[in-house]
């Protein structure tokens, strides 16, 4: 058979479900070993995909439409899922702990998973609206996606701080976890980072609504929402700063935060109706 | 810092006003109120929200305007009072941000500096001229250094960066301001208007998006073509309008205007939204008493023929029946008859119509493309791009632009020659930690690993 994206995508699913299961022995289990081979699957799972969405770029050319994989549901759950998996190994790189990887690579799993089996998503290769042919598409997309896969690590680490409790060494599988300093800390630098990209992003859609519909805010329902989440995001990070909030606190406000991403990204295509609908499909 | 006004007797709305509880309150209440404008339809005819919600529910939507939340009294009572809680908190710790902006960082003393989070010290035997040497490498490790003599009795040097920073929070701040102030600019200054064009047709004043009134361009703009075009699939591929701008009857500006490709002329945008397809026939009538005439029916009008007293106009019309169109002709007279006969091109038809034979044959059918134009005129809109422009330098500096202080103190302690390097940064510790440490190893090599 010949190589095609959808081939290719198809086994990133598996790699990172592999991954996630991985990332899990690892935490409950604590056997070394089996981390490095997590973050090994990751790694290939993450260039397998890579070149899927090359391929995916290459083929529509072929197919004389020439659009970055970027434009409908499908592509963009498969790029949400590998930005995820990037902001993921960057931070596993940074402090090199891997049990994060139990909380941060379900969600790119899962994404992987829904958009390779769900009815709902059409996967195939299709041409690009004139609304959407405009160089701003691949900087809107980006940025935003960089936002939520960052608020997706960012909720990962909230989960993990509210399970971690307050355990002490030895208590079992929840002391494997980092200490909760480290995870709070993890936390916020990682909602800061998420934050100033859906800020961008959130600028980004509102130049490219401009130069497109002439009005560069529209309270169209997916603007707001994205409005709604940056609010939740300015609310933990003023908590914080003026009030000293951390931990659980922050925690709960890192779980809002990405329900209402994800409300932006999936509710408001599938129960609002609005400007982004070519999102849905 | 947070309850320092109340001790003082302040007023009791200024403290409010003024409070980061307030500003954290807004920012919950926008963030829950603007949900409500994304699950109720917005900008709806009154009668929508009756038939949809029932009567109780209307009179709810009705009074808080929740067809048209975001501009609604209250809604933008809301960011009023975000914006002044904004001002206020910015004016309260303003005085707070000058005094660490304009405190000396050399006016220090020796037990402040033994006090910082980093630091280390060196001792050695043969004073000035390690000394001497020391400073050059500190200059040249630790970035430029001013110097003040008889601190402690020693000589301090300072290299600082990023003092500036603290303003970050107030560019950051200020930017919502400016992109709010843009939008009002905006409203009141800019309009937004509907345009629907025939090829071929030009006009001087667009309706606005509200259907209110009508507003004057100032120039002519003439659709000169529209296309249309679809992919295979059936898809949009590409609305195009070619558009001409005529100022006092001369052509000023000529260019073709796509989805994502606006034409601007004096202030005043053209944005390709959407377009109509008009039918439009041409026929031909013989009437038995010898009389015959062509003529071009556009939709919706009425054509007459003054010599038959005959008036025909399109019924129907199918763009593609079996691969080629048909319409359906009404004819009628002043005695108030009517009838209607469908036609297909190349075949002649005949009509009994008030006494007289009637030969119909249909020479031309085509669709004529109407153009949907969106225009805008909004001169606050480099406003906002500059508010958003600094919203994003404003957060980077706060987040990520640290103010860093590294000094180095020579001077007698104790009856010896002593070196100390200490440093602080209010943000990036970890990177701080690290340059820091590159300092501090150029000076050990220099003065050797004696603590």
């Amino acid at each position: 058979m010949t190589l095609t994206s959808s081939y290719l995508l198809s086994l990133t699913t598996f790699a990172y479900l592999a991954a996630a299961f991985l990332y899990l022995v690892l935490w409950v289990f604590r056997v070394r070993k089996v981390g490095v081979l997590a973050t090994i699957v990751t790694v290939g799972g993450f260039s397998l995909q890579t070149a899927g969405i090359i391929l995916r770029w290459i083929e529509s050319y072929q197919l004389g439409y020439g659009h970055a994989p970027l434009s409908n549901l499908y592509e963009s759950l498969v790029f949400f899922s590998w930005v995820t998996i990037l902001v993921y190994l960057v931070l596993e790189w940074r402090i090199r702990n891997r049990v994060i990887g139990a909380f941060a690579t379900p969600f790119a799993s899962l994404t992987m998973a829904y958009a390779s089996f769900s009815p709902r998503v059409e996967d195939a290769i299709q041409p690009l609206i004139p609304a959407l042919q405009s160089n701003w598409l691949i900087a809107h997309v980006v940025t935003c996606f960089l936002g939520y896969a960052s608020f997706a690590v960012a909720c990962g680490l909230g989960i993990m701080y509210l399970i971690r409790g307050d355990s002490r060494e030895g208590d079992g599988i929840l002391s494997s976890l980092p200490r909760k300093r480290v995870i709070d800390d993890l936390m916020h630098q990682t909602i800061i980072f998420g934050f100033l990209w859906l800020s961008i992003g959130i600028i980004t859609g509102a130049v490219w609504a401009n130069e497109a519909w002439g009005t560069y805010w529209s309270w169209d329902p997916k603007e707001t929402w994205s409005l709604i989440t940056w609010f939740v995001y300015a609310i933990a990070l003023h908590a914080r700063f003026v009030k000293g909030w951390t931990g659980n606190r922050i925690a709960y406000l890192s779980i809002i935060g990405f329900i209402s991403v994800i409300f932006t990204y999936f509710g408001v295509n599938f129960l609002l109706s609005g400007l982004h609908s070519y999102g849905s499909q | 810092m947070k309850n320092a006004s109340r001790g003082r007797g302040e007023n009791p709305v200024i403290s409010f006003l003024t409070s980061i509880r307030l500003a954290i309150f807004l920012l919950i209440t926008l963030a829950v109120t603007s949900i409500v404008g994304t699950v109720i339809p917005q900008g709806e005819p009154l009668q929508f929200y009756l038939e949809r919600y029932g009567d109780t529910a209307f009179r709810l939507i009705h009074v808080l305007d929740l067809d048209n939340t975001y501009g609604s009294w209250w809604f933008v009572g809301l960011l009023i009072l975000f914006s002044v809680n904004l001002i206020a908190c910015t004016l309260k710790r303003l005085p707070h941000t000058l005094a660490l902006y304009r405190k000396d960082s050399l006016e220090v003393d020796l037990d402040r500096l033994i006090r910082s989070s980093m630091k280390r010290s060196w001792e050695t035997a043969n004073g000035t001229d390690e000394i001497k040497r020391a400073k050059a490498i500190f200059a040249k490790a630790a970035g430029k250094a001013v110097g003040r003599d008889g601190v402690d009795g020693g000589h301090l040097l300072l290299a600082e960066t990023g003092k500036w920073s603290y303003w970050g929070l107030y560019i950051l701040h200020s930017s919502i301001l400016v992109i709010l102030f843009g939008a009002i600019i905006g409203t009141f200054f800019g309009f937004k208007g509907n345009l629907l064009l025939f090829e071929g047709e030009a006009t001087d004043r667009v309706m606005s998006r509200d259907g209110q009134r009508e507003i004057p361009l100032g120039f002519q703009v003439r659709c000169n073509d529209f296309f249309l075009d679809f992919y295979e699939n059936g898809a949009p591929k590409e609305y195009r309008s070619d558009l001409s701008i005529y100022q006092n009857g001369t052509e000023v500006l000529s260019r073709s205007i796509r989805v994502n490709s606006p034409l601007s002329y004096d202030g005043i945008t053209f944005y390709q939204s959407s377009y109509q397809a008009v039918p439009e026939v041409t026929i031909r009538v013989t009437s038995t008493d010898g009389l015959h005439k062509s003529l071009t029916i556009p939709a919706f009008e009425k054509i007459p023929w003054q010599e038959a007293r005959l008036v025909f106009g399109i019924l129907q019309y199918l763009p593609n029946v079996h691969g080629a169109p048909a319409a359906r002709i009404a004819v009628s007279n002043e005695k108030g008859q009517i009838d209607a006969i469908w036609l297909v091109p190349g075949r002649e038809k005949d009509l009994r119509f008030d006494g007289k034979d009637l030969r119909f044959t249909l020479e031309k059918a085509h669709m004529r493309y109407m153009t949907g134009l969106q225009v805008k005129k909004d001169p606050g809109v480099w406003i906002v791009w500059l508010g958003c422009t600094a919203l994003i330098f404003g957060f980077v500096i706060v987040f990520w632009v640290p103010h860093r202080r590294i000094w180095l103190w020579c001077g007698e302690r104790d009856g010896k020659t002593v070196v100390l390097l200490a440093g602080q940064s209010n943000k990036n510790q970890i990177q701080f930690e690290k340059d820091f440490a590159r300092v501090e190893d150029a000076l050990d090599r220099e003065l050797g690993a004696m603590k």
